[in-house]
């Protein structure tokens, strides 16, 4: 059974007396260990579409079913307990605490993933020496580049083992050589971890690290 | 143990952190000074009642505090002395006089004249000279606290008390008076005959002592007793007249009023800087905020943030403030102010810190609460 599920989903937003279809019927299966990348121009529901799978948002109407729990829409305090137990977020901009080291940041997700003590902290370690960031791990996110950034965020992402992973535009704010560096070592963990990864992506190089690509259009997607 | 986002945020910038616990420090100053102050303010409008050997004061009708003393015929005394359960019951004159400094300026001065002070383990601080004395001649005894109005003075040296000229032949320590009025003593008979219009065969006070091991019932009986035999008098406990005694001023004087604007005022500051300061940082760590909800966390895992944030803030406030005033209680003195700083009141200040900071806290769960996890994907 594929690790995460959508089926049909529509998403209609509220703009005033004006109501925005961003995504129509939009139907995807990723499997444990397979790297899907979603490719769509600007407003093309891409975010929205990864907000839902992400349980960040509910669907107006649709089905998404994540680790073989079915999303309730009508009952968004499930949410946060699906996030934590399920997802992992890779985000465009890292979005790393400044104020916690590069280990602490792992560390700190982990605390809210319910792991405690000396178990989150070794984790926390062995994820990011497995991002190649273990002579970092005592770095302030000020400190790091925005290659060793965007691995902390990978690190933190894969933390705890969710089988799910998301990533918004991983790329976007890292050169060619260092990007293209960074999605290989993403996608070569993922498979040895056997998560499923979904990456939204303008970036051309993640089609080649990708096992399957799908367009999303005015709210639909096409492989 | 987890990783202490709230601590780690709180002191990655510095200068905020430093103007969150200086604006909790400063409230904290001002409440333990202002409160400080008035405390020291208001012992000493009981302190020679506290001091005084006395578990009963005789007083006339209605007199509203032990500076503020009116006469009544002395030979109450005598009547109060055949209660039975007294031990021994003597007159005392409190009364204004005025002093004519060596300036050629003259003072009011706070009088109390008993015939025997030793026996009223009174005053309690004798710093130089000997009180029996006092019953010798034209003597005085003043207290050190004298020389803020009067000017520096030594035992030995003569003054001008209502047209007597008077020798100082002792000198007394911390006998003071909630109006600052200097404080000096004489013999009972001496300060009649110095001011015979109003004190000739008058007195202002009788003092009371029960025999020893007397319970609380047994000073009703013979405070009832008292009352029955002087009918025109009012008869306190030491422990009643020092408080009718503190709450005169704190009542007429307004000072109770302008106290509690204070203590408002400064509280109020100290929640302002907190929330303001708390708030801005929210609002900057929203990003942030953010993330946690979006990797799982709830708003409660970010109440307790910012109410660990505050907490910190209150603690650290709280005892750089409480350093402040205790680090102020010389330069007090050193003008002639206490400071009083109970432990009890110490605490109530603490406890109070915390609730404002974490009340402070709280104008930011609101937005907390509304923060859409969303926004992690938004650049």
């Amino acid at each position: 059974m594929s690790v995460l599920q959508a089926h049909d989903v529509t998403k209609i937003f509220q703009e005033g007396r004006e109501t925005v279809s961003v995504l129509n019927g939009a139907s995807l299966l990723v499997e444990r260990g397979e790297v899907v990348a979603l490719e769509g121009p600007s407003g093309s529901g891409k975010t929205t579409f990864l907000s839902i799978l992400g349980c960040i948002l509910t669907p107006t109407a649709g089905r998404v079913v994540v680790d073989g729990r079915e999303v309730d829409p009508k009952r968004p305090d499930q949410l946060p307990e699906i996030r934590k137990q399920s997802i992992g977020f890779v985000f465009q901009q890292f979005n790393l605490f400044p104020a916690l080291t590069a280990l602490e940041n792992v560390e700190y997700a982990l605390n809210i993933k319910g792991h405690r003590g000396q178990d989150a902290r070794k984790e926390a370690q062995r994820v990011l020496e497995a991002v190649g960031l273990g002579d970092r791990l005592r770095f302030l996110p000020r400190d790091l580049s925005g290659g060793q950034k965007q691995r902390v965020a990978i690190a933190r992402a894969l933390a705890g083992a969710p089988p799910v992973v998301l990533a918004d535009e991983p790329t976007a704010n890292l050169d060619s050589q260092v990007g293209g560096q960074v999605l290989e070592m993403f996608r070569d963990l993922a498979k040895q971890e056997n998560r499923a990864l979904l990456i939204v992506t303008h970036d051309p190089k993640v089609r080649t690290i990708a096992d399957r690509v799908v367009q999303i259009r005015d709210g639909r997607l096409a492989a | 143990m987890g990783v202490d986002l709230a601590r780690k945020n709180l002191l990655h910038d510095k200068l905020r952190f430093l103007i969150t616990v200086s604006g909790v420090a400063f409230a904290v100053t001002l409440v333990f000074v202002q409160v400080g102050l008035f405390m020291g303010l208001l012992d000493n409008a009981s302190i020679t009642i506290e001091h005084i050997d006395a578990d009963l004061w005789v007083t006339s009708k209605n007199t509203p505090n032990v500076d503020f003393a009116q006469t009544f015929p002395e030979t109450a005394v005598q009547r109060v002395r055949s209660v039975p359960g007294v031990e021994r019951a003597d007159n005392l004159i409190v009364w204004f006089m005025t002093m004519a400094l060596p300036t050629g300026a003259k003072e009011g001065t706070l009088v109390y004249a008993l015939e025997d002070f030793e026996r009223w383990k009174f005053p309690w601080n004798v710093v130089e000279g000997d009180l029996t004395d006092l019953r010798r001649g034209n003597y005085l005894f003043l207290d050190a606290s004298a020389e803020k109005r009067f000017g520096k003075f030594q035992v030995g040296e003569y003054r001008e008390v209502i047209g007597h000229r008077m020798k100082i032949i002792g000198r007394t320590q911390d006998a003071l008076s909630f109006s600052t009025t200097p404080i000096l003593f004489l013999d009972y008979r001496r300060a009649q005959e110095m001011s015979p219009d109003e004190l000739s065969g008058n007195t202002t006070y009788v003092l009371v002592k029960l025999a020893p091991g007397a319970t609380p019932g047994d000073v009703e009986a013979v405070r009832r007793e008292i009352k029955r035999r002087l009918p025109h008098n009012d008869i306190h406990t030491r422990e009643e007249w020092a408080s009718r005694s503190r709450r005169y001023w704190v009542e007429s004087t307004g000072l109770g009023l302008n106290l509690a604007m204070t203590v408002f005022l400064g509280c109020l500051v100290g929640i302002v800087v907190v929330a303001q300061t708390l708030y801005t940082s929210t609002m900057e760590h929203i990003k942030e905020f953010g993330t946690v909800k979006a990797i799982g966390g709830s708003n409660w895992d970010i109440y307790k943030i910012l109410g660990e944030q505050a907490v910190i803030a209150a603690v650290v406030g709280f005892l750089l403030g409480g350093l402040m005033s205790w680090f102020l209680r010389p330069t007090m003195a050193s003008i002639g102010l206490k400071l009083i700083i109970s432990q009890p009141f110490a605490a109530m200040v603490g406890v109070g810190t915390l609730v404002l900071c974490l009340s402070a806290a709280m104008i930011s769960f609101r937005k907390v609460a509304r923060i859409d996890p969303a926004l992690v994907f938004r650049t």
